[in-house]
Order: C-alpha cells, then sequence, then structure tokens
C-alpha cells in the first residue's frame, strides 16, 4: 500500500483492481471487501489497496504472520476486528485483499480464527 | 409537466403516450430499496437474461457461474455439445455446489459434485452416485437396508433453468415456461445471426462499479440527446443529426451515422454506422463501427442505489493489437463521462424533490424502457 495520505476530499478506503485498474473508494473498509467479492466473482480480479485512513491500519505492524496482525489491531475494536480494516493493514507487508482472504481461509480451517459477527474476525 | 414532491403534485403510471404529461416512471422506482427487492422477481426472474459467451465453453465439462440478484447458476457445455444451466445448488439439501467460476476464466469438470456430502451429477444435471451412506441405513436403527429407497437419478437430479441463444450469446430465463427468447427478442435475433459474432475472441473484460439505480444507467445509454454536450471527443466522428432511433418490443437500436465512411474491415456489420442494441431488461450489444469487433454490456444492480457494468470486448483474436486496446479506452472514457452524468443524476434523484420527471419526444426509447419497467412492475 502506498504511504500516500489521502486528500482532503477523498475517501478514508481507496482500492483498485490489479487487471484494469478499476477504483473503489469507500468510506468503510467492509464496503471494499464486497467489492473485492464482486469483481473476483465476476472478472476474477483480485485488488490491492491504494490506501487506508483509519488508525488501527496506521498503528498495525509492519511484519508479523495473519494472526499476530489480527490480535494488534483487536485493541482498537469492541467485537472482532473489520476484515477490510485486516486487508489494509496486510497490504503494508505487499499483501492484495485476495492474498489476505486466502491466509484467513487457510488459518480459519485451522481454527486459529472466529468470527464473532458477519465480516469481522478475532484471532486464538 | 416535471412532478415535484409537493403536496399538490401526484405521480401516476407511465402513460402509454409519450405526448403525455405522465411519461416517465415515477422517481421512487429508482431510490426505493423495496423496489430493488421486487426487481429481483418480477424483472431479473421473469425475463430472459444473457448468462455469457458460448465460446467461454467450448468443451464438454467446461462451466462458468453466474450470479444473478440471489441466485447463481451454472452454465456448463454437456457431452452432447450442449451448453445447459442449472442453479448452482444441490439437489441433496441446498449446498452451493461449485466455486464462482467467471466467464473470463471458465473451469472443467467430468462431472458436477458437491463437496458437502458429495452427491454427484452428470453434466446433463441427472445423479449419477450418492455416498454408500445414503443407499444403506447402518446408523438409523429404526431402518433395514431394504428399506432405503433408491434415488431416482432424474427426479433427484439439478434443477435445471430455460435456457436459449442468440447466436454466441446464451440467455436464461428463470421461470418455468417463459415465453420463447425469440418471442421476447423478436428481430433482434434475426439481425444478430446474421452477423459472425462467435467467430470473435473474447478479449477483455472490465468490471466497473457506478453509484447510480441501475435504470439510470439504462436510459442514459438508451439516448443519445446527451452526447453534444457531453462526448465531444466522440461526436466529432459522428453525424448526430442523422441518427435514428429505432423501439421494438424488448429491445432498442441506436443508429449512428458516422461522418465519414469507415473501411469496410473496420465494421463486424454492413451499414455505415454504429449499431448499439438495447435487449430489455439488462443486456446490450454494442457495434462500433470503427472497430472489427463487438462489446457487450450487462446492467447489473448491486442494489437500488448501485450497479455493475459488466462490458466485455470481442476481437478477431484475443489478444488485442495496439490499436484495438486503444479503441478499449476510448470506450472506457465514454463509460466514464456517462457514470459522471449518472452519477449527477441519482444525486438529484436521491434527494427527493423530483417525483415524477418529464420526457422528451426524441428520447421513445427511454419511455419503451419505462413503460417495460412499469408493466412488470403491474405484472
Amino acid at each position: 500500500m502506498s504511504q500516500q495520505q489521502p486528500q482532503q476530499d477523498e475517501a478514508p478506503f481507496v482500492a483498485r483492481t490489479l487487471g484494469s485498474g478499476t477504483r473503489k473508494e469507500a468510506a468503510d473498509a467492509n464496503e471494499v471487501l464486497a467489492f473485492y467479492r464482486r469483481q473476483s466473482r465476476t472478472a476474477g480480479e483480485d485488488v490491492e489497496w491504494t490506501f487506508a485512513d483509519h488508525p488501527a491500519v496506521t498503528a498495525a505492524p509492519d511484519e508479523g504472520d495473519l494472526a499476530t496482525v489480527v490480535r494488534e489491531l483487536d485493541a482498537h475494536f469492541e467485537n472482532g476486528v473489520p476484515i477490510g480494516i485486516i486487508a489494509a493493514a496486510l497490504s503494508k507487508q505487499g499483501d492484495t485483499i485476495g492474498d489476505t482472504m486466502d491466509a484467513i481461509h487457510d488459518l480459519r480451517m485451522t481454527g486459529g480464527l472466529w468470527e464473532p459477527r458477519d465480516d469481522h474476525l478475532r484471532a486464538f | 409537466m416535471t412532478r415535484w414532491n409537493t403536496s399538490t403534485d401526484e405521480v401516476e403510471a407511465v402513460s402509454p403516450d409519450i405526448t403525455d404529461e405522465t411519461n416517465a416512471l415515477p422517481a421512487r422506482y429508482f431510490t426505493d430499496p423495496a423496489v430493488h427487492e421486487m426487481e429481483k422477481e418480477k424483472i431479473f426472474g421473469r425475463y430472459w437474461m444473457y448468462a455469457g459467451h458460448a465460446n467461454a465453453v467450448t468443451e464438454p465439462g467446461d462451466y462458468f457461474t453466474r450470479t444473478i440478484g440471489d441466485k447463481q447458476v451454472i452454465v456448463v457445455r454437456d457431452h452432447d455439445d450442449e451448453v445447459r444451466v442449472f442453479f448452482n445448488v444441490c439437489a441433496h439439501r441446498g449446498s452451493k455446489m461449485v466455486e464462482d467460476t467467471p466467464m473470463t476464466d471458465p473451469g472443467n469438470m467430468g462431472r458436477i459434485r458437491c463437496p458437502y456430502h458429495l452427491w454427484t451429477y452428470d453434466l446433463d444435471g441427472d445423479l449419477t452416485s450418492t455416498p454408500k451412506s445414503f443407499e444403506e441405513a447402518g446408523l438409523n436403527p429404526d431402518l433395514e437396508d431394504e428399506d432405503v429407497c433408491e434415488f431416482d437419478a432424474c427426479d433427484n437430479g439439478l434443477k435445471e433453468v430455460t435456457s436459449d441463444t442468440i447466436g454466441p450469446f446464451v440467455f436464461l430465463n428463470f421461470q418455468d415456461d417463459p415465453m420463447p427468447l425469440e418471442e421476447q427478442a423478436g428481430q433482434l435475433k434475426d439481425d444478430l445471426e446474421a452477423l459472425p459474432l462467435g467467430e470473435y475472441e473474447h478479449a477483455t473484460r472490465i468490471v466497473s462499479e457506478v453509484e447510480c439505480n441501475w435504470k439510470t444507467f439504462a436510459g442514459n445509454y438508451s439516448e443519445c440527446d446527451h452526447c453534444q454536450a457531453n462526448h465531444q471527443d466522440w461526436i466529432t466522428d459522428i453525424e448526430l443529426r442523422d441518427s435514428e432511433l429505432e423501439v421494438h418490443d424488448y429491445h432498442w437500436i441506436l443508429h449512428y451515422t458516422h461522418a465519414e465512411d469507415v473501411e469496410d474491415e473496420m465494421r463486424i456489420h454492413d451499414e455505415h454506422e454504429a449499431q448499439f442494441h438495447y435487449f430489455w431488461p439488462n443486456f446490450t450489444v454494442n457495434m462500433y463501427g470503427t472497430a472489427d469487433g463487438y462489446g457487450t454490456y450487462i446492467i447489473d444492480p448491486i442494489d437500488e442505489g448501485r450497479f455493475q457494468l459488466v462490458a466485455d470486448y470481442y476481437f478477431r483474436d484475443g489478444e488485442m493489437s495496439e490499436e484495438e486496446k486503444g479503441f478499449v479506452q476510448t470506450s472506457r472514457q465514454l463509460q466514464e463521462e456517462d457514470f459522471e452524468l449518472c452519477e449527477r443524476q441519482y444525486a438529484g434523484l436521491k434527494s427527493g424533490a423530483l417525483a415524477q420527471a418529464q420526457l422528451g419526444p426524441n428520447e421513445h426509447t427511454l419511455h419503451r424502457l419505462h413503460r417495460l419497467a412499469q408493466e412488470a412492475y403491474e405484472a
């Protein structure tokens, strides 16, 4: 993810598809996740973050595995970390949203994550 | 007369007569979430919908998925070389079976297998096998194995969705006994099947999300009164005054004459013009007249205030030349110009000030769109 900061009139969350470069601006990180799912379903496109203006993302570690990052982010949220925020945090390590979703699936299938509410995760 | 949301103005159904005051769909049909839910059944569950391009599934077992509203189907070529459409739902307990598989990246499978309990179906939808636990009653003390009924391959097969084609375009209809596709398509079927559309290869797909109701964009596509002011690069090569808008029962065609003749090799059709075909409810075929290829749009609603424009481009070769890439970019420019206009219009509609718009005399294609929507809602 670019370190570029959003301008005054820009949405806090911005991403784009890898292939066609279609841009998505959103007020909520999980809106970007929904965009990724639609793009993936319709065009098989992965999505990368352009920037995410959220204190949890800013504070997220620049290294560490998925479980570590989710635990770090957890302090900023009351009932699970929005998956969009997790994806934005992992983009600091170069991950696309598709990469993050794959990693989440793998970790969930080993029991390392749970979902206290829809599209929000906590780590053991 | 435009009708505003005041205590005195009242909206009415879209008049069949375009010269009447109430010739447009009331604004709430563009902004009301309940209308979006209603359209899933009354429009997208009732009319013929574009499923995808047959060239994406050329071999037996090739398949892709298509999502329409809350429904998802598998489009698959069977062992008899027929393209068939099934709900992506297992006949056992309703599990989704195959993963999302876009037409642009099709998969291949010898049989359709549900990952949940491994019920397996042939490509014609018949149930071919179930695990032994469905043939014996070993865990149920109240049943003997001989009491277990064998599942009928057909009765326990997949739910097929009615499908048909126009050239290489595969359409589906979720109704059990729909009007024939050729009846809904009318002359469009003959017009498109006269062209060698199947000889062209898919080159690229661009999916855009736009912040307006799908009918807002559909209306914008259907008229070019806005072109002079808003598509200034494009209209330099077009004789707008020579344009013709041809309206049929469920489709309309926009003919735009080029200012100068274009080489025959640069057109898929004979006429020296661009042709844009709109097929109710949400599919278009775009023949630009300046490229040896064509495009299609699917205008898929996400909710009442957003839609996905799925734009596919087909050329002689799936690998685009630099010229063809430039052409796609020009097309994208037109899209972005239209998206901006549509989002501005939708922002106005959402404000709640307008109750019922007023169409102009040359917006008869748009009038047809609104009439079809009205008829669907009332059906």
